[in-house]
């Protein structure tokens, strides 16, 4: 089986091989770009449960995505603290320049919007995570910026 | 053994009983979405909170044990409060659709609201919508996720009963969906349940569907005829509206509860084989191709015994039995061939009727009563043996119960047999392929018209009730026999089946000291 | 004032080992193992009056000591890094920049309990964090701190990692134990608790990363030093995090019991533009929002229990007079309704619906009914539900309406709010 000693490695670590499901749901998506009915399924045989249930975990946690993101997928932070500091025009400002709404991809797929709850950085409000990192103090020049960058 | 007083009432009870368990015992109902007796404690639903003395929050009676010395109270002013509180909250985002849904009626929300809710209406937004609104997601069941208060009960069913894991809860907070896996499909051996089970119209029968309000139904408790398991059910039926089901009495099957059995479940095909009830019934005696009364039908049957009995060939009289037909008609027929006719040649195991099985509830064996038949017929001749003689010429009088013959052995045997055969009988309750080869056709109840016991693969008697009268002019399969032997000059004493089985209970050692007072609605195991 | 939990900040390669050993590294964990019993390690951080500082604030060492080591099934150490509640950030930093404190910690506490295996649940937003924390555990591997046997004696012990995947919920206890065994974040009935019935049905101690950070210098230098830090029944510093309406948004570590006032205007340098102070959520945004006159109130967690709010994860969100309340409360609102798990029903519909009917309300479309309904239905959610999630709904946009009522009122006469 495709990735089965990546998969043995992870499940090694559980004293329960069903708890590996999140770290392998993570390692396929990452592999992948997107979480498959395929993976789910794969996953499922090898843990020995129920695919039903995968399915479960990978819609209730909005980290993984059964659709795939653009190359740049930004998630900008809407709570309090970044509220308070202007999320909702970066919001807006991210909108009306990409011509997506959240939840939505680039045609060309270079771009992905998700407004998203606190990321826990909220000393750099207004705040989004950019792919993997976590960029602060967003102004409308720095996201004209970063999508120049990226375009 | 822990004691708790519930509403002032005492009740002593195993430790790790719960409240609401004691309270089930004590005849109070707590009302509850998400608990059911079959399944693992969720919790989720909220309703069944009650007040425990001492205890500052209200608990929840699902999962609450019991300890001993413990107070509870389920209809204080707190608990009636939220109560109303849980039902606000369930309403807030359901659909009222009660004129279209058909759990109208037995509707939970409905039930409570109407108990403990009436309360003003506080809502002014639109509600949540769902993907799925009367969505079919297997071949008898129908989803709307809309009406679906995701008590989790079908998810827990099919993980630990069916253990076939087809639902699950999608999604989070509000937008939670409940569904089947994308792509499949409910459709194992007891899809059908998790309709019984669902406390709203969220999980729907199509079998069922838009057929008949709840409130025209009339219950009658029976026992599943489709395999020797004998799971206890409900026969509900409407009598008072004929026009709209094209005269169809019985509108649906329920399981009903028999913890020694089937506990609260039921296979699909029990559940939906009830159309023969009233769809394809022989309806009235018939000779050839002429249908004739009563009177004429019993007087040639009477005729051809009493050749036999004058020319001393009660020998040349087969019968076939059915293990499909009660107790108390296998009594009435063994008494009648094998001690007022004597010398008949008796068997029931014709091409025994077999079929799939599973290790929850389904039997290979497709016969209600064959533990009874063996019991009571103490048959002693052999079906193939008597259709060869039949199909040599050497049987007059062949009478078969019930026994679809072409379907068994093929038209070519039973057309050789009709015709080296004087008198063929067939006595049955639905039309079939042999009925066109039969001599003489006698229409006889089903079932569920019928009072009586089955014999299931536990060795247990278990009683069945008429719903309503045979239909057109079938009768009893007993009472076919007794005309019969009345006409012969030796009729039987017997006003209804319960007497007849006060005498099964003295001729025959398994079933000594039974009757139908003890079997009530529970059963009784044979004697060994 | 001595700063115990920040000490590292700021120095480069602080997260490495080489830099961790220079500071002490690693002899309280060799103390506690050779020169204590478990009670006695136990005994020391209940005298040392830390708390937990992820929101609860239950006395560290009184947890630990539910452990019932009478059971054979094997115990378990969960550190909880899923940090979530809007306003706080500071474990980010402890897993950044000193992860081998926390590691430290971990065998400290691991030690005390009689657990063998430690499993670190991380946010999975927390990429660097992931990093850093698991860079920091392979070097303990390698250094002998972590494994077999280490510091010579029979004391084995591993160090998991665990991604998060995105749900605030999965911070409450046992929706964690549920997500770290690979299902929804469904909080579980209690009883029975984690320290007897935890993950994979054995007892477990679950404290999160800033608690167990503070361990190591509790063996080092004592419980009574730490206790004395503090305030009564509230030992040691805390991290504050501070951000919204300040000049210095950032991580501060201060005794417990620094007033909130001072926090504010002493260290986070006050309100920007010349703006006066409107509101203050104290401890997370579960927490009840405060007035300007109830600054005072001395941060530490019976105090703000005693005014009707709580000191929670110790996030601090400061809002001046330009901000719209029933802004403020839909923004809080819709955070619930987004979080809710949605397994019992007064939070799952009932955090959609309070989302839904704060929303008319700022936008203009509520009538006086509606307004007057609402108290009545946030209320009606805590108490009900699994898990207190339910409750946090309840305390928080419940105390936007009771503290800013005239502003929800404003809006349903058609007036703006002036800004």
């Amino acid at each position: 089986m495709e990735y089965k000693q990546e998969f043995d490695k992870i499940t090694s670590r559980y004293e329960v091989k069903t708890a590996a499901l999140l770290p392998l749901l993570h390692f396929v998506q990452e592999k992948e770009g997107l979480v498959t009915p395929e993976a789910e399924g794969k996953i499922a045989e090898y843990l020995g449960m129920p695919v039903v249930h995968v399915h479960e975990v990978v819609s209730f946690y909005h980290l993984f995505h059964q659709k795939r993101k653009g190359k740049c997928h930004l998630s900008v932070c809407q709570t309090t603290a970044c509220a308070l500091h202007g999320a909702e025009g970066i919001i807006e400002h991210i909108q009306k320049r990409l011509n997506i709404r959240p939840g939505e991809t680039t045609p060309d797929g270079k771009f992905s919007l998700s407004v998203v709850e606190c990321l826990g950085a909220c000393e750099l409000a207004p705040m989004m995570q950019s792919n993997k990192e976590y960029k602060g103090f967003l102004s409308k020049k720095k996201i004209d910026e970063l999508i120049d960058q990226n375009n | 053994m822990p004691n708790v007083s519930i509403d002032g009432k005492q009740i002593e009870v195993p430790a790790g009983t719960t409240i609401i368990q004691a309270a089930d015992k004590l005849g109070i109902n707590i009302p509850r979405y998400c608990y059911h007796p079959a399944l693992p404690v969720s919790g989720n639903c909220r309703i069944c909170m009650v007040e425990v003395e001492k205890q500052p929050k209200l608990q929840i009676a699902c999962y609450t044990p019991v300890a001993d010395g413990m107070v509870v109270k389920t209809g204080s002013p707190k608990v009636l409060e939220v109560r109303k509180t849980v039902l606000e909250f369930l309403l807030v985002n359901h659909p009222v659709d009660c004129p279209v849904c058909d759990q109208a009626g037995e509707c939970k929300l409905q039930d409570y609201y109407m108990e403990h809710g009436q309360y003003d209406s506080r809502l002014s937004n639109v509600k949540v919508k769902k993907d799925k609104k009367a969505f079919s997601i297997g071949s008898t069941v129908m989803l709307d996720q809309e009406r679906c208060i995701l008590c989790t009960r079908c998810v827990r069913f099919a993980d630990n009963i069916s253990k076939t894991s087809e639902f699950g809860v999608f999604n989070r907070g509000d937008h939670s969906q409940l569904d089947v896996y994308p792509g499949k499909q409910l459709d194992n051996n007891y899809s059908g349940n998790v309709v019984d089970i669902c406390p709203v119209g969220a999980l729907t029968d199509k079998d069922f569907r838009f057929k008949c309000r709840v409130w025209y139904l009339s219950q009658t408790k029976s026992v599943c005829p489709g395999c020797s398991m004998g799971c206890n059910i409900t026969v509900e039926w409407d009598k008072m509206r004929p026009h709209q089901h094209k005269k169809a009495r019985v509108m649906r099957l329920k399981p009903r509860h028999n913890p020694e059995v089937n506990d609260y479940w039921i296979c699909d095909k029990g559940r939906y084989n009830y159309h023969f009830i009233d769809d394809n019934r022989i309806q009235h005696p018939q000779f050839k191709d002429e249908i004739i009364s009563w009177d004429k039908a019993v007087d040639t049957i009477v005729t051809a015994l009493q050749q036999a009995q004058n020319t001393n060939s009660t020998n040349r009289i087969g019968v076939l039995v059915s293990a499909q037909l009660t107790n108390e008609d296998l009594f009435v027929i063994r008494k009648f061939f094998k001690e007022t006719l004597r010398g008949a040649q008796v068997d029931f195991k014709a091409a025994q009727k077999s079929g799939d099985s599973d290790d929850f509830l389904m039997k290979a064996d497709k016969n209600p009563n064959t533990a009874g038949a063996v019991k009571i017929l103490q048959a002693d001749g052999d079906a193939e043996q008597i259709l060869q003689k039949a199909k040599q010429g050497e049987i007059d009088l062949l009478y078969v119960f019930g026994h679809d013959l072409v379907k068994l052995y093929g038209k070519e045997a039973v057309s050789q047999i009709a015709q080296k055969v004087k008198l063929l009988v067939y006595q049955g309750s639905n039309v079939n392929e042999t009925c066109s080869y039969a001599h003489l056709n006698l229409p006889s109840s089903v079932y569920a018209e019928k009072e009586g016991t089955f014999t299931n693969c536990q060795q247990k008697v278990q009683r069945i009730w008429p719903a309503f009268l045979p239909l057109a002019e079938s009768k009893g399969d007993w009472e076919i026999i007794s005309l019969i032997s009345t006409k012969l000059g030796a009729p039987f004493a017997y006003k209804n089946s319960q007497e007849i089985f006060k005498d099964i209970a003295v001729a025959i050692p398994a079933f000594s000291e039974m009757t139908y007072e003890k079997i009530a609605d529970q059963g009784m195991i044979l004697k060994a | 004032m001595e700063k115990i939990v920040t000490r590292h900040f700021g120095q480069e390669n602080s997260h490495h080992l080489i830099n961790y050993l220079k500071d002490n590294g690693y002899q309280a964990a060799r103390k506690a193992i050779t020169q204590m019993t478990p009670a006695q390690v136990i005994d020391e951080v209940k005298k040392s009056n830390l708390r937990g500082l992820g929101g609860a604030g239950f006395p560290t060492g009184t947890k630990w000591s539910f452990i019932p080591q009478a059971n054979p099934k094997p115990k378990y150490l969960v550190i909880n890094g899923d940090e979530g509640e809007p306003g706080t950030f500071k474990d980010k930093y402890i897993f950044e920049q000193d992860p081998h404190a926390l590691l430290e910690g971990i065998i400290v506490t691991c030690y005390a309990i009689n657990s063998h295996k430690a499993y670190v649940y991380i946010r999975g937003e927390y990429i660097k964090s992931m990093e850093n924390l698991q860079g920091a555990i392979d070097e303990a591997y390698r250094a002998g701190f972590l494994g077999k046997g280490i510091f010579g004696t029979g004391f084995d012990i591993e160090v998991v990692i665990h991604p998060g995947a995105g749900a605030y919920i999965c911070g409450e206890e046992t929706a964690l134990l549920e997500s770290l065994e690979g299902k929804k974040g469904f909080p579980r009935l209690k009883p029975p608790f984690p320290a007897v019935v935890g993950l994979f049905g054995c007892p477990t101690v679950i404290n999160n990363v800033e608690t167990i950070s503070c361990v190591p210098p509790i063996i080092n230098k004592g419980a009574e030093w730490f206790a004395k830090l503090g305030c009564e029944k509230n030992g040691g510093n805390r991290l504050f995090c501070v951000s919204g309406h300040v000049n210095k948004p950032g991580v501060y570590e201060l005794p417990n019991g620094t007033t909130l006032r001072e926090i504010i205007y002493e260290h986070a340098g006050g309100i920007p533009n010349g703006r006066k102070l409107k509101a203050v959520i104290p401890g997370g945004i579960s927490a009840p929002i405060l007035t300007p006159d109830q600054i005072d109130v001395k941060m530490d967690f019976d105090s703000l229990k005693a005014i009707g709010s709580m000191a929670g994860s110790g996030g601090i969100i400061v809002m001046d007079d330009t901000t719209d309340m029933v802004w403020a409360a839909m923004v809080a609102a819709r955070f619930f309704a987004h979080e809710s798990c949605g397994q019992c029903s007064p939070c799952r519909e009932g955090s959609g619906w309070v989302y839904r009917n704060v929303k008319r309300i700022y936008e203009g479309l509520a009538k006086d009914h509606d307004l007057n309904n609402l108290p009545g239905i946030v209320n009606n959610i805590g108490g009900n539900t699994i898990c207190a999630f339910g409750d946090a709904v309840s305390m928080s946009v419940g105390s936007y309406v009771a503290k800013f009522r005239s502003e929800f009122e404003a809006k349903i006469k058609g007036h703006v709010c002036q800004t």
